[in-house]
């Protein structure tokens, strides 16, 4: 496997006087086989940051790695918007994989790991459960034979009693398959359960990293202390 | 099916059978008699023998109407679909090209969609020189600005949605892009429009058949009739209304068709009224709510809700998606539209709603000062000057600085939690009683949802108002209320204190819910308690308690009765053991009195699919 590297990316986005730096400066290393978790409020640039690692915005400077097309493969966090909806799930899944693999089995195959049936392939998705989407989705992901992965606020839309089980299922498979994977999320609860070592952001930076267990117990930034503060704690 | 008995469906059939019968049958039937040439009756008007009279050969107008429908309409569909063509392959252009080269495509389209149609169409006919052909291929030319630029603005919407960028990722070309992705998804507004067109394409047709243009004797359509109709309309007026009619009977045609694909594609139901009278919220002391009911049709979405809410109370009420809180909220408020049908009895104070996203409450193009006075002004009937001033001092209450500024700007102007503030200021302005917030902080950072949910517990031990927070999240529940319900398929099956819930709560639904939610303190080496299955849908009949397929501690009683909810737990076989909140870790999910299944027993992988059941 291979780690994700961001060496001083800055990501410029909207044109003439709309133009706003939304990426100032990134630098953050995924090891190879990890779970980096990258926290942050909403409209810090955690999405930017993840769409400019798969090619879909242009970088201003600085420099992401892997570069390869396809060697980094994102799930995006609305299930009902990432399907086509014209697509049955085995033409989605098929798409995604390399030209010499397309196979009705290799389809079966992954539609296994993530925990769905050989017949879902001719099912469309809106056929199909918000949990079950994000499976697809992930399978789809899969199929690429990334490198790396990248989750941006896979369970946001999702039920709490289904975001258990896709958060079960993308710990299973990260581990099975050694994936190296940044996990977004503005829950920190979410990703302290995943993540080996986590990042928070805000406004374009990032403002303190390490392992999940060191940054959530002692804090250095102001920011990550009042967004540790301001979670709603069910367990006193 | 049920569309086709709706008045447009009943219209459309007929339409289509009208077009299809003269198309069809026209030319086998009338042949003969739309040549025969009647020298004893040149130019006659209406008679037996001739309905429609006679042309100045002699030869029967209503046969040769009738023989014209074929190429007429031939015709026009030729020309839209020369339309249609041009415009996929224009407007599919700027989807297929890089950047730079769209944009010129997408300039060159606003340029020529500016040039009125039917100009380029007699301009078009006069340069392909005359005859029907060229005809319809100058009025298909003229209209394919049109369809290009329909095509690439659905095609632009289409193009911004995530799995287009998700297919981007994965090296998926542009033109399997556009054919396998783009299309298929634009085809239904554009088989609308394409429809509507036709009959467009129709009266286009007939006019230059009529001036001349289109279609040459010996050869015939509508509009040459009406023609030579025309040309002797004080001997037979038959003669020229009878291609009228026909031009207009298809042409309507065409739009009716047009209309009902729309609605069948749209998913525009015809509308049904509600049998019966929908209940309605009425004056009252906080809240009351009595064995509400909610339900479309043969399904009940809220089966026979329960509830009261005291002066200064904050109750929650939560359960997960499909489950009926928000219809409970929008039933409360008087919200609910047909063809949803409202029953029970609902008792409520003057009433405020805060939603998840304030944007679609506010009006976007008035400044929020003005929003905020307007419901003095109709509520308290103050005057203009009094009613903004309260505006400012409620701006003021809800902790939004330098207040006056700010209800000066507009909606757009503020942060998500500004607009937040400013939605619960306008709730106040009416100095509610009971305060309904569905889902307020959902859209919100934690930081500013602390700050919200900080705001709601202030004014409502201030002003004394209820409220009820509607949320799927129990972290955010703990935090502002004193009393939770929760609610699974329509009933509510747990009522019950904060300490409560926290401590460990007595309905095994509301248990599994609690060990699912990974917490600050989770065991991360322990996979995350699920609940197996999936809630039943409201059409489900089911006649035991909803919960019965998913619950460990289900027996036969569970499946065929549903319990009623008694000192606020709505079970058979409640949990009444207190517990610890600790042992609700996921880690000790097995115990046997936590009912929250161990997640290896539920991983899909080792189970197979139970047809529906594995619903994550
Ligand atoms: N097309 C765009 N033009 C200008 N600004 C944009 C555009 N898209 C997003 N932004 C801004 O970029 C910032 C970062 O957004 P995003 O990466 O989506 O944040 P996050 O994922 O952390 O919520 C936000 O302030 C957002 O408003
Ligand atoms: S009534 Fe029976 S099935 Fe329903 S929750 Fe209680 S024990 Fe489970
Ligand atoms: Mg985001």
């Amino acid at each position: 496997m291979t780690a994700l590297e961001f060496h001083d990316v800055r990501v410029r986005l909207g044109r003439g006087r709309h133009a706003a730096e939304v990426v100032r400066g990134v630098d953050l290393e995924v090891p190879s086989g990890t779970v980096a978790g990258l926290v942050g409020e909403s409209g810090c640039g955690k999405s930017t940051l993840a769409r400019a690692a798969v090619g879909l915005v242009p970088l201003a400077s600085g420099r992401i790695t892997p570069d390869r097309r396809r060697a980094v493969q994102l799930v995006f966090q609305d299930p009902y918007s990432s399907l086509d909806p014209r697509m049955s799930i085995g033409a989605a899944i098929t798409e995604a994989l390399p030209r010499s693999g397309r196979t009705a089995g290799e389809v079966a195959r992954l539609l296994g790991l993530v925990g769905l049936e050989r017949e879902h392939a001719t099912r469309l998705p809106r056929h199909l459960s918000g949990g079950q989407r994000q499976r697809v989705a992930l399978a789809r992901a899969l199929a690429a034979r990334p490198e790396v992965v990248i989750a941006d606020e896979i369970t946001s839309s999702l039920d709490v009693s289904v975001q258990g089980m896709v958060l079960n299922l993308v710990r299973e498979i990260q581990r099975e398959l050694g994936l190296t994977l940044l996990f977004i999320s503005h829950n920190l609860a979410v990703v302290r359960y995943v993540s080996d070592r986590v990042a928070v952001m805000s406004q374009g930076r990032v403002v303190e990293q390490g392992p999940v267990d060191a940054v959530m117990s002692d804090p250095q930034d102001p920011y990550t202390r009042t967004l540790l503060e301001s979670i709603p704690r069910l367990r006193q | 099916m049920r569309r086709l008995r709706s008045p447009l469906g009943v219209a459309a059939v007929v339409s289509l059978a009208f077009l299809l019968f003269a198309v069809v049958l026209g030319p086998v039937i009338w042949a003969d008699d739309a040549v025969r040439t009647d020298t004893l009756a040149l130019t006659q008007g209406a008679s037996a023998a001739h309905p429609m009279g006679t042309d100045g050969l002699g030869r029967d107008v209503l046969a040769r109407v009738m023989v014209a429908a074929r190429p007429t309409i031939g015709l026009a569909l030729l020309a839209t679909g020369v339309a249609v063509a041009g415009g996929l392959l224009l407007g599919g252009l700027p989807a297929v090209l890089g950047r730079r080269a769209g944009r010129l495509v997408n300039g060159f389209i606003g340029l020529v969609v500016a040039f009125p149609g039917l100009l380029i169409a007699l301009v078009l006919a006069v340069v392909l020189g005359t005859g029907g052909r060229s005809a319809a291929l100058a009025i298909g030319l003229a209209s394919v600005p049109a369809f290009a630029r329909l095509t690439q603005t659905l095609a632009a919407s289409v193009a911004g949605r995530d799995f287009v960028a998700a297919a981007r990722v994965l090296g998926v070309g542009r033109v399997r892009m556009l054919v396998r992705h783009i299309l298929p998804n634009i085809g239904e507004p554009l088989i609308v429009q394409a429809t509507l067109g036709a009959g467009g394409a129709l009266l286009a047709f007939a006019a230059l058949s009529f001036l001349g243009l289109g279609v040459q004797a010996p050869d015939y359509d509508w509009g040459l009739l009406l023609n030579e109709g025309l040309n002797r309309v004080y001997l037979n007026p038959a003669a020229a209304l009878a291609p009228g009619v026909a031009v207009v009977l298809a042409g309507l045609a065409f739009n009716v068709l047009g209309e009902f694909a729309a609605q069948v594609f749209g998913g525009r139901a015809a509308v049904t009224r509600p049998s019966g009278r929908s209940a309605r919220p009425v004056p009252g002391d906080a809240l009351t709510v009595t064995d509400l009911r909610v339900s479309y049709g043969d399904a009940a979405a809220v089966k026979g809700v329960s509830f009261t809410v005291a002066p200064g109370e904050r109750v929650g009420l939560v359960g997960e998606s499909g489950s009926g809180k928000s219809l409970t909220a929008l039933a409360v408020s008087g919200l609910v539209e047909p063809p949803g049908v409202v029953s029970g009895s609902i008792t409520a104070g003057e009433t405020a709603m805060v939603f998840q996203d304030p944007m679609t409450s506010l009006n976007p193009a008035l400044r929020v000062g003005t929003q905020l006075a307007e419901v003095a002004r109709t509520h308290g009937r103050l005057a203009r000057r009094a009613a903004w001033e309260r505006a400012v001092t409620r701006l003021d209450d809800v902790h939004i600085a330098a207040a006056a500024r700010v209800a000066a700007q507009y909606p757009h102007e503020l942060s998500g939690g500004m607009r937040q503030r400013a939605m619960i200021a306008m709730g106040l302005m009416g100095g509610p009683r009971v305060i309904i917030a569905d889902e307020p902080t959902t859209a919100l950072d934690v930081t500013v949802q602390k700050q919200i949910l900080d705001l709601l517990r202030e004014v409502s031990s201030t002003t004394g108002a209820a409220i009820l927070l509607i949320s799927h999240d129990l972290a955010v529940v703990a935090q502002l209320c004193s009393r939770v319900l929760v609610m699974y398929a329509g009933v509510i099956v747990e009522d019950l204190t904060v300490e409560r819930l926290l401590a460990g709560p007595a309905h095994p639904y509301t248990r599994a819910l609690l060990a699912s939610v990974p917490d600050m303190a989770a065991d991360r080496s322990l996979p995350l308690a699920t609940i197996p299955g999936r809630m039943p849908s409201p059409a489900d009949p089911a006649a035991g308690c909803p919960f019965a397929p998913r619950c460990e501690r289900a027996d036969e009683r569970c499946r065929n009765e549903l319990p009623a909810l008694e000192a606020g737990v709505r079970c058979w076989h409640p949990v009444d053991r207190p517990v610890a909140s600790d042992a609700m870790r996921a880690g000790e999910s097995g115990r046997d009195d936590l009912r929250v299944n161990d997640p290896r027993d539920n991983d899909p992988r080792v189970n197979g699919l139970r047809g529906n059941e594995v619903g994550s």
